[in-house]
């Protein structure tokens, strides 16, 4: 909300800097987002007096004026305008000026006539947004004077943000009446304008039957209006306010909005048929609202109708047919208080929203409804003419958010706020319109109509806070608490120590990329209100987001990547929903570049398997991973299911060529996911004696068929060395030459140790004829010659 | 008899040719063969000493002294060349060995944690120490936890600043919509909830890290993003140990003295509420284009928390307070790495994530 500093200065007699003001209302919780000097544009407009006036030679439409602006010599300029003559005082930008609409002025010839100067309309000052012609001067304005001083027209405007508690602070009064509170100045009465009531003129005949939602409604006919543009000060008003001038009579019941917070509408009288009837809507009426909308009501909309048709959706907008345009003469004015929920939900529904819904909504005073209607009138008949009927009043001011009162204790605010509160804050406190009463530690409180923010305590806790200032609130740290540390979950922490690095990718994704590597089955769950397709379903799995992301590096000349990320996935459920935490790798690309030490090595599944191993062993975990060809999105031959103890935990593999190709990927991707909430507790170190005796270990390379699972040749050989071995595995893999078609060359290293003794070869012989045996029975494999 | 003096100068001929030898040898192979050839069973000395025999008794003696003082000169000789030798080979070898230490070393390439992780870490951290207890929540949330309980009515103005993803055919049991949280906020009512229904009673002081969305995407809003929610409740609690809170955990995470400014704001889970500034970061309050000349950067929203919230899990708020916070952790990142851009973080280049993410 724009507010300028001359509008606030009327209701209180401000001294300081407008930067000094914009600290005041920071300090007592009104956002200052700016302090903008709109009128700084017009610097070097200087009051002129016209000396003369001749056509131009050459031009019928044209004049050379000779233009007196204070200096030695008169300025010659030549002039579009009609409606200026000898002796009227008219704005002149000079040489050099900068307009409000960018334009700047220079020395030039029109028509072959010299013209040093330009003079002014109210729309080329931005004072206005059209104008017919030169914004004549009053003949008391000093001639060379600046004219933006002597309009006031140099002044400040504060760009506000009321949070929505302040409903009071959404207009002129309100700040004023914090910021003279806080100042210990007079907030000046209100002018309450004397309206000439004319008894003949009949007062509008009004029904209220939903009185829970209009507990107050005024209206009043004002006959006879001529209807024309409203004066340019209070144009220049609702523009430096960001209001737009619509035409005067709106003009005036905006800018008592403006000033005061209440919102009021006016009807063109003669577009109305029979009486006016505030009340709830059935469900099923049209309404064709003065935003251009055509709606369909819903039951329970607070309306005001007339004979035939639905005249206002209540405190939000009128409709297009009654409004009041440049033709009305009659009007009927409104002016009323509804219920800010009603307002609130009505307008959400529609998704509607006026200055006069976002003042309903937090709340007006009851007791501005009549003040406002009076003002309005007022400045109506004084401008546009017309005489006003008596006003026809439904509902008592009075009832409406009264006789409410806190009560607490002083004590119970200083323990909240920390401090001492002194018995002079009271007098701050009456300034807002609190009524306050002491006893001893107790107070009583009457909150003023207007707060419809104040009911407990705390309320009055801010209230005092906010006026002395929180930077009165000392830093005190609290007596600090020994809890028992939390084990931190490091699952991220232990995933980056392999290189790879971490990626926080958006939990939605499109229901394309969710169909990659989950079925369609019905348990996606979807956002009712998306920001794009690309951002539609919750996913289901983590591959998606990391394959965006390594596209995404992979475009930017990266040769490869090792991502991992860890976050949630979500899927409904029979008995709702649920949000699983997984960890997700993915790998492409070169796992090794090219170096003066080393060749170049493209990431193969091994890479991520050693990744995902390394991963579960810091953990104090083993995976078994068994080879799973129907992995929806995996390359059958290369993706396994991850199995902890008996859980399935994960899935690892390559992802499918298709994908891979679709996403422009050339190199193979690797992708793996452990499901961290089905992880079992991990073994915790358990210390054993170190060996004492050294240990034998021994070589036997075989001769497999070329499917033998490594996995179970080294079971088999566990299972056949006998108690001594303490580790075998595979250390050579070779096929192509020197080994037959449909074979491989695999090469077991085997360790024997014991603890008590040395051992002979007798054992290590022993062993190695119990493993070549057992190759041959269980594999019909037997050692390479 | 032989005579002595030709022994004598036979031993001293040995001794000047083998000294000859030692020097003209190259290798410590061919030194050992001299020492076999001068000093060993069958060498040069052992023959002089043959001879030994045939000489009077009184010259014996005389001649076992020369050939001592020989033998010991032959050694220190031989002993010295060795080292001559051992050294001018080591010389060799260390030259032969030189390597270009200027290549660049065989690194293991590091990980990195995400900017955002390393933020969420250093700030939970902090509150850890000051005995806060990590807690987390559901980010699918139902409307009485993301509103209500936090002093939200539907109706109320504020709900709609919160910009809610709702969820297609999701509802809780009594039918309520399902949506994606849009603060961490909830936690504080599951937190408490959990705390009493577990038999606790205040104080209860818990830091909750997570992520929120908010149907918001342009340039400096993301639909995504992480808060902490922080939150004590005891007796006696005031906003001076809000305050007090804010400015140790401000001044640990910015590793500086910051100060800081509260400003009355309005937030229907607290009463009062504030928003929370800091000094500038960047021009230390002297104002620049980042503070927008003020000298203040807005950094999160805090208060004492609202008694209808208190009420709405069952603690007296007339017996006890307390204070919530909930922070930004992009933004506090990005004031405290002088990232210029949110989206940086969810675009998640691996040139951006190496240079500031938490190398391992």
């Amino acid at each position: 909300m724009k507010i300028p500093f001359s509008c606030l200065k009327k209701h209180v007699a401000l001294a300081e800097t407008p930067t000094e003001i914009a600290n005041h209302l920071v300090r007592l919780g009104h956002e200052v987002e700016a302090v903008e000097l709109p009128r700084a544009a017009v610097k070097g407009v200087r009051v002129g007096l016209i000396e003369s006036k001749i056509p131009h030679p050459d031009a019928d439409k044209l004049s050379l004026l000779t233009v007196n602006i204070g200096e030695n010599e008169p300025l010659a300029i030549v002039c579009g305008a009609m409606n200026m003559g000898e002796g009227d005082k008219v704005p002149v930008a000079t040489i050099g000026t900068s307009l409000p609409n960018g334009m700047k002025i220079k020395k030039g010839k029109i028509r072959g006539e010299v013209s040093c100067g330009m003079c002014c309309s109210e729309a080329e000052l931005g004072l206005a947004e059209d104008a017919a012609g030169l914004l004549i001067l009053p003949a008391d304005a000093p001639v060379g004077a600046e004219v933006g001083e002597f309009l006031e027209l140099e002044e400040a405007v504060f760009d506000l943000s009321i949070t929505p508690n302040r409903g009071d602070c959404m207009n002129v009064r309100g700040l004023a009446r914090d910021l003279a509170a806080d100042a210990g100045l007079a907030l000046a009465d209100i002018d309450l304008a004397e309206v000439t009531v004319d008894a003949t003129l009949a007062a509008p005949k009004v029904t209220v039957s939903a009185e829970q939602d209009c507990p107050l409604y005024m209206a009043r006919s004002i006959a006879g209006v001529t209807v024309s543009d409203s004066p340019a000060w209070m144009q220049a008003g609702l523009i430096m306010a960001g209001m737009r001038p619509v035409n005067g009579i709106v003009d005036v019941l905006n800018f008592i909005m403006l000033d005061l917070g209440q919102p009021m509408h006016a009807f063109d009288a003669d577009k109305l048929s029979g009486d006016i009837s505030i009340r709830s809507a059935l469900g099923g009426e049209n309404f064709a609202a003065l935003d251009g909308r055509e709606l369909t009501l819903n039951a329970g909309d607070l309306l005001v109708f007339d004979d035939s048709s639905v005249i206002a959706l209540a405190g939000i907008m009128g409709s297009q047919p009654s409004g009041v345009s440049d033709g009305t003469i009659n009007i009927i004015l409104e002016s009323a208080f509804f219920r800010q929920a009603r307002v609130s939900e009505t307008r959400r529904i529609y998704a509607m929203v006026s200055e006069a819904s976002m003042r309903f909504e937090r709340g007006v005073d009851p007791l501005m409804v009549e003040i406002a209607m009076q003002r309005a009138t007022a400045m109506i008949t004084n401008l546009f003419g017309g005489s006003a009927g008596a006003i026809t009043v439904c509902g008592e001011p009075g009832n409406i958010n009264s006789g409410r009162q806190v009560r607490c204790s002083v004590s119970h605010l200083e323990s909240r706020l920390g401090i001492d509160i002194p018995e002079a804050m009271d007098d701050v406190l009456a300034r807002m319109g609190f009524g306050i009463s002491r006893k001893g530690d107790d107070l009583q409180i009457d909150v003023p109509s207007f707060r419809h923010d104040v009911s407990i305590p705390e309320d009055i806790s801010e209230e005092y806070a906010r006026v002395i200032g929180f930077d009165a609130i000392p830093e005190l740290l609290p007596p600090l608490a020994t809890t028992a540390p939390v084990q931190k979950d490091t699952a991220i922490h232990d995933a980056v120590t392999g290189g790879f690095l971490q990626v926080v990718s958006y939990a939605f994704i499109s229901t394309s990329e969710q169909r990659l590597f989950v079925a369609g089955d019905g348990a996606d769950i979807e956002l009712a209100n998306p920001i794009s397709d690309a951002m539609r379903v919750m996913r289901r799995s983590v591959w998606p987001g990391l394959l965006n992301t390594a596209k995404h590096n992979l475009n930017r000349q990266q040769a490869g990547v090792a991502l991992v990320e860890q976050g949630r996935v979500y899927q409904k459920t029979e008995a709702g929903h649920e949000e699983n935490n997984v960890i997700a790798w993915l790998m492409t690309g070169e796992a090794q570049t090219d170096e003066w030490f080393a060749a170049v090595r493209q990431a193969d599944f091994f890479d991520l398997k050693g990744a995902v191993e390394a991963w579960l062993a810091l953990r104090g975990l083993t995976g078994r991973f068994i080879a799973d060809d129907a992995i929806q999105g995996l390359q059958a031959g290369q993706s396994a299911k991850i199995l902890i103890g008996r859980v399935e935990a994960g899935r690892i593999g390559r992802v499918d060529g298709d994908i891979a190709a679709a996403l422009d990927m050339d190199a193979p991707v690797f992708v793996a996911e452990i499901d961290l909430d089905a992880l079992p507790e991990g073994k915790k170190a358990k210390f054993a004696p170190l060996p004492e005796f050294p240990g034998v270990e021994r070589d036997l390379v075989f001769l497999f068929d070329k499917d033998t699972s490594s996995d179970a040749i080294l079971n088999a050989v566990k299972s056949a060395a006998g108690k001594l071995l303490t580790d075998a595995r595979v250390f050579d893999l070779y096929a192509g030459k020197g080994v037959p078609e449909g074979k491989i060359s695999l090469g077991i290293r085997f360790t024997l140790q014991d603890a008590k003794r040395t051992l002979t070869q007798e054992d290590s012989d022993t062993a190695s004829n119990a493993i070549i045996g057992a190759m041959e029975k269980r594999f019909a494999a037997g050692l390479r010659g | 008899m032989a005579d002595i003096d030709a022994m004598i100068e036979q031993l001293d001929v040995i001794l000047k040719a083998a000294v000859d030898a030692f020097a003209a040898a190259g290798d410590r192979e061919a030194l050992q063969q001299l020492r076999v050839r001068y000093l060993g069973k069958k060498g040069a000395l052992t023959e002089v000493l043959k001879g030994v025999g045939k000489l009077s008794p009184e010259d014996r003696p005389v001649i076992g002294q020369h050939v001592n003082r020989t033998k010991a000169a032959l050694a220190e000789s031989l002993e010295q060349r060795e080292i001559e030798l051992a050294e001018k080979a080591k010389t060799a070898r260390i030259e032969a060995e030189k390597a270009d230490i200027t290549l660049p070393g065989r690194k293991k390439t590091g990980g990195a944690l995400h900017p955002v992780q390393l933020g969420l870490d250093e700030i939970t951290a902090v509150f850890a120490q000051m005995g806060f207890v990590v807690a987390e929540g559901p980010e699918i949330e139902d409307e009485f936890h993301n509103f209500d309980a936090l002093n939200i009515p539907p109706e109320h103005p504020a709900r709609a600043m919160h910009d809610t993803f709702f969820l297609k055919d999701l509802q809780t049991n009594d039918e309520q919509p399902m949506l994606l949280r849009t603060h961490t906020s909830p936690v504080q009512i599951r937190a408490m909830k959990r705390f009493l229904a577990e038999g606790g009673e205040p104080p209860l002081a818990v830091v909750a890290p997570g992520r929120v969305y908010r149907c918001d995407y342009d340039v400096t809003h993301s639909p995504m993003f992480h808060q902490v929610e922080v939150f004590k409740v005891d007796r006696k609690v005031s906003m001076a140990h809000l305050k007090g809170v804010l400015k140790h955990f401000l001044s640990t995470y910015f590793e500086k003295d910051v100060a800081i400014r509260l400003r009355p704001h309005y937030f229907p889970f607290t009463e009062p509420s504030a928003e929370v500034d800091i000094g500038c970061v960047f021009c230390a309050g002297k104002g620049c284009r980042i503070c927008k000349g003020s000298g203040w950067i807005e950094v999160l929203g805090s208060g004492m928390i609202h008694p209808n919230v208190l009420k709405s899990v069952g603690i007296d708020a007339q017996e006890f307070s307390g204070f919530a916070f909930g922070l930004g952790v992009e933004r506090l990142v990005m004031l405290k790495q002088g990232i210029p851009d949110l989206r940086l973080f969810f675009e998640n280049d691996v040139r951006f994530l190496r240079r500031m993410g938490a190398s391992r």
